[in-house]
């Protein structure tokens, strides 16, 4: 019964893959508690989108996809920064993804045949990671969290009581911006496995499971983390079995993306009836 | 150029060109009320959310148009629910529904072989390959739309402006939110064989801001928007023909270079102080 859990995991890119998720799921597990406290969930979407272009044109010149999607989420962040001015943020943002989507579309559409490079670039090809990508990851990965960590005090005075962190002096335009390149950074590092339209998924559904089940930033980080682990780990046995044993072709970045997102719908239905359990008694105790 | 003329004798081109050039009008028109009741969020969400709809619609062989609206009204649902629960803003619980059911779409898709180009078409659109029964679609789901926001424009600007302004003259605020939300959805189901779902945004958020650039009307945003909406349409189609280019990627992209050009040229009539339709006062500052 075991077996099936661990089965798969003998062959080397499915070991790579694994390794891959782990490293992605506890990164996003802690940076996702963080985009949670700030409300950072439309700026992530927006950052998913915005490195498609980069990706894809990195990827028609044949050069490094992480420095491609790392130039482009830069531009993007310049443009709104400055767009922010003269137009309604929330609009801007939707202008912002559309169009940097739009154009990633079309430099891929140069090529013949384009139909596949565009499928894995949207949804990734986690089966195909490689030493060195896999490398890059658990750098990107120890640099967030160790960053995160280190500044944990101060980044979260400063969701919570963002006047009063001002007050004491903190420069809170570099922690909004150490948040906001973490943010950039993990999605950019996921990108490659889950592709760009998931990678939200990664970063948002365990830590809002995560915040159901625990009040306190810590252990929530811990929970949204060893989530983000399991749901990678155990989206790619599903898949794995699915597709060699029951022939249902089960696309693994979706596959691990459904798993999280079954994992925080039964969080979410376990918690309402035990609200609703409990209801009744708090409705006592005053009288 | 001359990619431009061979394709221009073509019927399928030219009934691209028209589906294109309706599209992007209704989008145009519908986006200025997205952009009044700052909607362009649910915009983005509904694109996602209307993708497994279509998909599954697909799979089973029914209308996509049924398949995508009615996903629709699924996760918005799903989202109004999950979003009474205090703990989580709604912001993050829109997003692991998005991401959830967009996962679903696309395992329902690549279950199915052949999977690649079905995927991207709903993605990205294939506007080269609209049906005669989608113009038709088209025209009917536009002209119903626009007919219902042109009969109550004056009730939908008060309640964008003046909510509570609305509800003391006794219209129901959710009534008149509840009709915006239904014409966006409408709309973008509409343009997915054009354009695909993640696209679409464009088409329903960029021309309004860009018609906002220009105007400071409502009555004249409007017809700024349909004109951009509809101008991006042929211009996307003209590149795509000349540079051999994704259709639905260079329509959005067009929209894009309307506002990016529109920014440009507004920004120094500004400075040279003849006018000045700043932030304050405006059709959506």
């Amino acid at each position: 019964m075991w077996g099936l859990f661990f089965e798969p995991f003998q062959l080397g890119y499915m070991r790579r893959a694994l390794a891959e998720v782990v490293i992605l799921g506890v990164l996003g597990g802690v940076v996702g508690v963080h985009v949670l406290l700030r409300r950072l969930a439309f700026l992530t979407e927006v950052v998913q989108h915005t490195v498609f272009p980069g990706i894809a044109i990195a990827f028609a010149l044949d050069q490094s996809l992480l420095a491609g999607a790392l130039v482009a989420g830069i531009v993007a962040i310049i443009l709104y920064t400055f767009g922010a001015r003269r137009v309604d943020s929330n609009a801007l943002m939707a202008l912002l993804i559309s169009t940097f989507f739009a154009l990633g579309v079309v430099v891929v559409s140069r090529r013949t045949g384009y139909q596949s490079d565009l499928t894995a670039l949207l949804f990734g090809r986690i089966l195909s990671v490689d030493q060195r990508e896999l490398l890059d990851t658990l750098v990107i990965g120890v640099v967030s969290v160790v960053l995160l960590v280190v500044l944990h005090k101060e980044l979260v005075l400063r969701a919570f009581d963002p006047l009063g962190s001002e007050a004491m002096g903190y420069p809170t335009i570099a922690l909004d911006l150490v948040v906001n390149v973490v943010v950039m950074l993990t999605v950019v590092a996921a990108v490659r496995a889950v592709g760009t339209v998931l990678v939200v998924a990664f970063i948002v559904t365990p830590a809002a499971t995560a915040r159901l089940l625990c009040r306190r930033i810590t252990p929530m980080m811990i929970v949204a983390a060893a989530l983000g682990a399991l749901g990678g780990w155990l989206g790619l046995v599903v898949s794995y079995e699915g597709s060699i044993h029951h022939g249902w072709r089960l696309a693994s970045g979706a596959t691990i993306v459904l798993v999280l997102t079954a994992g925080f719908l039964l969080v979410a239905a376990g918690r309402a009836v035990a609200v609703r359990v409990r209801r009744p008694q708090m409705a006592m105790a005053p009288a | 150029m001359r990619n431009l003329v061979d394709s221009l004798q073509s019927p399928l081109y030219r009934r691209a060109l028209l589906e294109a050039v309706l599209v992007g009008a209704v989008a145009g028109v519908v986006g200025v009320h997205v952009v009044l009741r700052r909607l362009p969020f649910f915009v983005v969400a509904m694109s996602h959310a209307t993708f497994p709809g279509v998909a599954i619609a697909s799979a089973l062989g029914i209308s996509l148009f049924l398949g995508g609206s009615a996903y629709g009204l699924v996760v918005v649902a799903a989202v109004l629910v999950l979003g009474a629960n205090r703990a989580l803003d709604d912001a993050s619980v829109i997003g692991v529904v998005l991401a959830g059911s967009f996962a679903l779409g696309v395992l329902v898709v690549s279950a199915q072989p052949g999977s690649s180009r079905d995927l991207s078409a709903f993605l990205v659109g294939s506007v080269l390959t609209v049906t005669p029964a989608d113009v038709v679609t088209t025209v009917v789901v536009g002209a119903g739309v626009l007919g219902v926001l042109g009969f109550l424009q004056k009730e939908l600007v008060l309640g964008a402006f003046d909510r509570s302004g609305a509800s003391a003259l006794g219209y129901r605020g959710w009534v008149l939110d509840a009709i915006v939300l239904v014409a966006v959805t409408l709309t973008m189901v509409t343009a997915i064989p054009a354009v695909g779902t993640l696209l679409a945004v464009a088409l329903l958020t960029v021309p309004a801001l860009t018609a906002r650039l220009w105007v400071d009307r409502v009555g004249a945003a409007i017809a700024v928007a349909a004109f951009v909406g509809a101008l991006s349409g042929v211009l996307g189609l003209f590149a795509a023909a000349i540079w051999s280019i994704a259709a639905g990627g260079a329509i959005a992209l067009a929209t894009g270079v309307c506002f990016l050009v529109s920014l440009a040229v507004t920004a120094s009539r500004n400075r040279t102080g003849r006018r000045l339709p700043g932030r304050a006062g405006g059709v959506a500052a």
